[in-house]
């Protein structure tokens, strides 16, 4: 792991992104965006005072088609960018600790751990018909002692998780403090 | 309140004639040509930076790759379809 060193003994248990569905959900916007520029000017010949402008939209002039090239470059890349974010978010469950790396943008990236020994309840919740069906939950993680609380949010399988966390917890060795 | 009377906006393109640029501003087709290479430049920048958080971050995951070279083929046959018309494997869906 490059983002944290990981200790003797120690070794990732399971990776867990968001639910596949809730990126392509995210990933909506830039389908309309995508699909905007072919679909306006057949919605504009349906209004009939707005049916002139409907012209302005021929891509077979070399203006009209690098302005639709550079308008689905952008949108390409935007969705792209979105996958990079969506893809480098991530909770590493080793057997001694949770890790969660949040990408918020580009070169803006947090890394927080939290160590078994230390985990004293874990909470799981699913809601919506959606959410039951597929089911794609958020799992909370509360320590001991001071207010660190991990939420894992659409993550699939929640229960399967929470499940996993609670082996570890249980396996892990307590810390006596001293 | 000023007793001069008002000014008329000038062109922004006057700037070129002050700081003697009037000799090199291109024609209308070059200024298309010259967005297009902006907003390329942007993409390649924007594209070094997201290639950089995949190969520091993605724990050398077997997706990075397929991922980037999958922007890559896409977004350079859209810059090849902006600028020829000719977008490889998508030029029958585009116009």
């Amino acid at each position: 792991m490059k983002e944290f060193e990981l200790e003797p003994g120690e070794h990732v248990v399971r990776e867990a992104r968001k639910h596949w569905l809730l990126f392509v959900v995210e990933l909506l916007p830039f389908a309309i965006l995508a699909i905007l520029p072919f679909a306006l000017p057949r919605l504009l010949v349906l209004a009939p005072p707005m049916a002139p402008y409907a012209a302005y939209f021929d891509y077979h002039t070399v203006l009209g088609r690098a302005g639709l090239g550079v308008w689905l470059l952008v949108v390409w890349t935007g969705a792209w960018g979105a996958f990079t974010r969506y893809f480098l978010n991530a909770w590493v469950l080793t057997n001694q600790r949770i890790a969660t790396i949040k990408q918020r943008r580009f070169f803006y990236r947090e890394v927080s751990s939290l160590l078994l020994p230390r985990v004293q309840d874990v909470t799981t919740n699913v809601h919506g018909i959606l959410s039951s069906l597929l089911n794609i939950g958020n799992i909370k993680v509360q320590s001991a002692g001071a207010e660190i609380e991990f939420t894992m949010r659409g993550i699939p399988l929640p229960e399967q998780m929470r499940d996993l966390i609670l082996k570890y917890v249980s396996a892990a060795p307590k810390s006596t403090g001293v | 309140m000023p007793d001069q009377p008002l000014q008329p906006f000038t062109s922004p393109f006057a700037l070129f004639d002050r700081l003697r640029f009037s000799g090199s501003l291109p024609a209308d087709g070059e200024m298309v040509i010259w967005a297009l290479y902006a907003v390329f430049a942007f993409w390649a920048v924007y594209t070094i930076v997201a290639i950089y958080h995949w190969l520091k971050y993605s724990n050398a995951s077997w997706i990075a790759f397929p991922s980037m070279a999958i922007h890559l083929y896409v977004s350079f046959a859209l810059m090849s379809y902006a600028l020829s018309g000719n977008a490889f494997f998508f030029s029958k869906y585009l116009p």
